[in-house]
């Protein structure tokens, strides 16, 4: 009986063995398979797709497949925020302007798309026209005109009906903007009671703006911008029923789980380089497990994934230790920023001296380990705006890049400036749904606690995290909330579409605050005015530059890292490159090698 | 017999509708309870930096600003006679019954619902087949080959089963089965009606994995049954009038033993129905339990109270339906 029982254990624990040694084996059957059977040049290493075209190919064919670990916000390219959402809605929709085709920096300049050119400015900026090709047809074969441009426009406006979106429109454009509340109440004058927009024949379309703009081509690259015939729009449901100009259209959307769009035969290549229609068909599953995502990718069973923010954990360890994995991934500066605010509304943080204080004694080697180390999570960042975006300049007031474990005695001398030699107490929010931002958040407390500032952690739901916590001043007021874990990524690639939600005192609302610091500093808001009046870019973007440097000096951000993220492209994807402008590998050209 | 189930449907409503007054106020009344206003509610579905405006108007069209009891009251309305939302150029209208309007997807939440109720009684069907069968089958043996190897190993192995979550054995499944050794390559719900052999296949892993989990429990607890009426009077009485063995077994050992997993199985599917939400998160099937996860993560109040209801009702129905075989089991049961 007893030899019996030895058998049995030893049986098992072999079985157990062998389990586990399948289970860590790495690499997988598409590792060795497939590769760059089309493409030219030598073979792909890491990184390769952050400054060149990985598999350039214009083979066509094959069954394109995007997982997603989230769903969209909505799919109707008038009511989205989601950047993925954005960078993918090219595939069935075409707004006025987008970005050019092409690796690194180049890939945030601006081109046309529906618009012939870049807009025309008139009346000292406050007039923009644009006119749109002729000849562009919806999937229906019907004409697109100036009038659906200026529909898509104004339906963005009833947020009752269309919530997601941005505000842009609402808020720059002059005329009626302010009261006009849509097209679905306002049933007057054909649907076109938008006063601000005028549409004199059909490929011409003029905005009038309350005040100067210079961003104007930037805002149009958006998707609300994109046409939608008013004969077909159903309101809220439109999501469900697109009509498409772009190369694809969709064949079936089941809400939040699949989505499959087939060619649009209506559609003319030449008309719109800056979009392929390679795939013959592609699919998006949503709502998937993320580790699924990645084991899928890997498995070569899905190409892309479609949030593009990287693998998680697990896979991240895989493909990094895998020298044949490595060579197929990239880990480029995302464009988006890490950092937390410090809210200078909150005692003690009202004085200059104690905020800056907080930009010493943080130890930005350990929150640079939180967010995933320099090749995960990305290197320590000085500035506020990433090295992406137009207007960068590189500075470091505080020495963060130079004494990346913080200078507590400068810290502890700024706290006497500022009449806290003993240090204080203050509370830290951050997302507890987000493991990066929960170890990000201990690791300020230590380094604070060494200086003396006590502070107590407030973690909070991410999807409440703006709406009625760390985005409502008079809660962090009340509850003594001085730092708040945050992030951003722009909305456009220049100074603008990055700051102006982050340090403008006019972005402060009470509700889904994004101006945490609650900066309100006359040299920043007059700064942002003198921006918007000039059209040179360069000009433009030395400005940036000095509100990035204004608000270092007030303090009420402390950066941590510009994000990188780790994303794998199968060998069997085509085209694969990342772009500047969408903070994402490029969905609208990328295809399928014939293997 | 047919006063009994007219009886436990009426009062399957009267239960279903304090679960919805439960589920209603835990959802819309706590949160204002604790400081949240309606404004901050709207502003959590309007996108990023919204205008002041732009919140009211989602207020307006998610009727927040509502008093409570209109709320409640409309979305009863909703279930008995639909209703009518502004989507758009057009008014929706939301057949019955009609569990309110998505604050996230700006849809009505019952389609939604719907379409997730075949993934998961998929899942949930073909599981408790295979647990049922299996579970059962190997309690069955095991209490006849009492103290043997076989038994010994097969509650060993149903020890096992109890005690790894489903996140594991799914996970491990997963990485064997479809990644490795694709023998289950790319598995994705696929309706049985598009293709009834996809669709088998497709779920055999979460099959697997989740009868794995309960067909270990009903192994011990048939077992546990039988090796008690096994030893029963009854049963020498029956083995002493010449009765086939098999015959002693099932429907005089097996059948008395029946009972509480009868019980037991009414409880687990009626639950299961309402969303297996470990497995189908697991393995990305689209069914109600993650429908209810992603409603949560979204803060979806409608979606949660919706999927509360729903997942309510399968459990009230499933346990009507074990006290009706309970008759057809043990004839002493009269209603």
């Amino acid at each position: 009986m007893r030899r019996r029982r030895l058998y049995g254990l030893a049986a098992f624990g072999a079985a157990a063995a062998l389990t586990l040694a399948a289970c860590s084996s790495s690499g997988s059957s598409s590792s060795s398979s497939g590769g760059n059977t089309s493409g030219a040049g030598s073979a792909p290493a890491f990184n390769s797709g952050v400054t060149s075209v990985v598999n350039p190919s214009t083979h066509k064919g094959g069954t394109l497949t995007f997982d997603w670990r989230a769903a969209p916000d909505s799919f109707d390219p008038g009511n989205t925020y989601y950047a993925a959402v954005w960078n993918f809605a090219r595939f069935y929709s075409t707004a006025l302007m987008t970005f050019k085709n092409c690796p690194g920096s180049c890939g945030k300049t601006l081109v046309p798309a529906l618009a012939t050119a870049p807009g025309v400015a008139s009346d000292n900026g406050l007039t923009w026209t644009y006119h749109i090709k002729s000849g562009v047809k919806y999937q229906d074969g019907t004409p697109v005109t100036s009038k659906d441009v200026k529909y898509a426009i104004e339906r963005t406006f009833d947020r009752g009906v269309l919530p997601n979106g941005p505000n842009y429109f609402a808020n720059l454009l002059g005329g009626n903007a302010k009261t006009y509340p849509g097209p679905y109440k306002d049933r007057a004058k054909n649907l076109m009671g938008l006063t601000a927009i005028d549409t004199p024949d059909a490929t011409t379309v003029v905005f009038h703006l309350k005040a100067p703009f210079s961003d104007m081509d930037y805002l149009l690259t958006i998707p609300q911008s994109a046409p939608v015939p008013p004969d077909k729009d159903t309101g809220a449901s439109y999501q469900t029923h697109i009509v498409s100009t772009g190369p694809y259209k969709f064949e079936s959307y089941q809400l939040n789980k699949a989505a499959v769009l087939v060619p649009n035969t209506e559609w003319n290549a030449s008309q719109f380089p800056t979009v392929s229609q390679l795939p013959s068909k592609l699919v998006v599953n949503m709502n998937m497990n993320p580790n699924d995502v990645d084991n899928r990718l890997l498995a070569g069973d899905a190409q892309v994934d479609f949030a593009g923010t990287g693998v998680q954990a697990a896979a991240r360890a895989k493909i990094l230790s895998n020298p044949t994995l490595k060579a197929q991934s990239d880990a480029p500066i995302t464009g988006f920023g890490w950092f937390f605010y410090i809210d200078s509304q909150v005692a003690p943080f009202t004085n200059l001296a104690c905020r800056q204080a907080i930009q010493y004694a943080a130890n930005h080697l350990t929150l640079q380990n939180a967010y995933g180390g320099p090749v995960a999570g990305g290197a320590i960042g000085s500035t506020v705006m990433p090295p992406t975006v137009a207007g960068y300049q590189n500075f470091d007031l505080y020495e963060a890049t130079t004494k990346t474990q913080g200078d507590p005695a400068k810290a502890k001398q700024l706290l006497q400036t500022c009449g806290q030699p003993n240090g204080f107490s203050t509370g830290i929010a951050y997302r507890s749904d987000r493991p990066t931002e929960t170890q990000g958040a201990q690791a300020l407390q230590q380094a604070l606690s060494a200086v003396g500032i006590k502070t107590t952690l407030h973690g909070y739901p991410s999807a409440t995290y703006f709406t009625n916590f760390a985005g409502v001043p008079k809660y962090m007021s009340s509850h003594n909330i001085g730092i708040a874990f945050g992030g951003w990524g722009a909305d456009w690639p220049d100074g603008y579409g990055f700051l102006s939600q982050l340090v403008s005192g006019p972005s402060i609302v009470p509700a889904g605050n994004t101006n945490i610091g609650m900066l309100n500093d006359p040299v920043v808001n007059d700064l942002f005015t003198k921006a918007a009046g000039i059209t040179d870019e360069a000009q433009r973007n030395a400005i940036w530059g000095q509100i990035d440097r204004q608000v270092m000096k007030d303090s009420v951000i402390v950066p941590i890292v510009y994000a990188k993220a780790l994303i794998y492209r199968p060998p069997s994807l085509t085209n694969v490159y990342f772009n500047q402008a969408y903070q994402l590998n490029n969905y609208a050209v990328q295809g399928l090698t014939g293997g | 017999m047919v006063t009994f189930i007219i009886r436990r449907l009426i009062g399957t409503i009267f239960l279903l509708i304090v679960v919805s007054m439960i589920t209603f106020a835990i959802f819309f009344l706590i949160p204002r309870l604790a400081g949240q206003n309606t404004y901050q509610l709207a502003a959590q579905y309007v996108g990023r930096n919204p205008t002041r405006d732009a919140i009211l108007q989602v207020e307006r069209q998610l009727g927040l600003a509502d008093p409570l009891y209109l709320q409640y009251g409309r979305f009863l309305r909703g279930i008995v006679f639909g209703a009518h939302y502004r989507t758009g150029p057009t008014d929706t209208y939301c057949p019955p019954p009609c569990f309110g309007y998505s604050f996230r997807s700006q849809l009505p939440v019952w389609p939604q619902m719907i379409s997730s109720v075949p993934v998961t009684l998929s899942l949930a069907i073909g599981a408790s087949v295979l647990w049922l069968i299996g579970g059962v089958s190997i309690g069955v043996l095991s209490a006849l080959r009492r103290g043997t190897l076989f038994d010994r190993f097969s509650m060993a192995v149903a020890l096992a089963g109890v005690s790894l979550p489903i996140f594991f054995t799914g996970l491990v499944a997963l990485e064997l089965f479809s990644y490795k050794w694709p023998i289950f390559p790319n598995v994705q719900y696929v309706p049985f009606t598009d293709n009834p052999l996809l669709w088998a296949r497709n779920l055999v892993l979460p099959w697997l994995v989740l009868a794995f989990l309960y067909a270990a429990l009903y192994a011990r607890l048939t077992r546990a049954g039988m090796l008690e009426t096994m030893s029963e009077d009854y049963i020498r009485t029956a083995r002493a009038k010449g009765l086939p063995e098999r015959r002693v077994i099932f429907k005089h050992g097996l059948r008395a033993a029946l009972t509480p997993i009868v019980t037991i199985f009414g409880m687990d599917l009626g639950l299961l129905l309402g969303g297996a939400i470990i497995t189908e998160v697991t393995f990305s099937l689209h069914g109600l339990g993650l429908f209810t996860v992603q409603a949560i993560n979204n803060q979806d109040l409608p979606e949660i109270l919706g999927v509360t209801m729903l997942a309510a009702f399968f459990i009230v129905i499933a346990n009507l339906v074990v006290d009706i075989f309970y008759a057809v089991l043990d004839p002493r049961v009269r209603f």
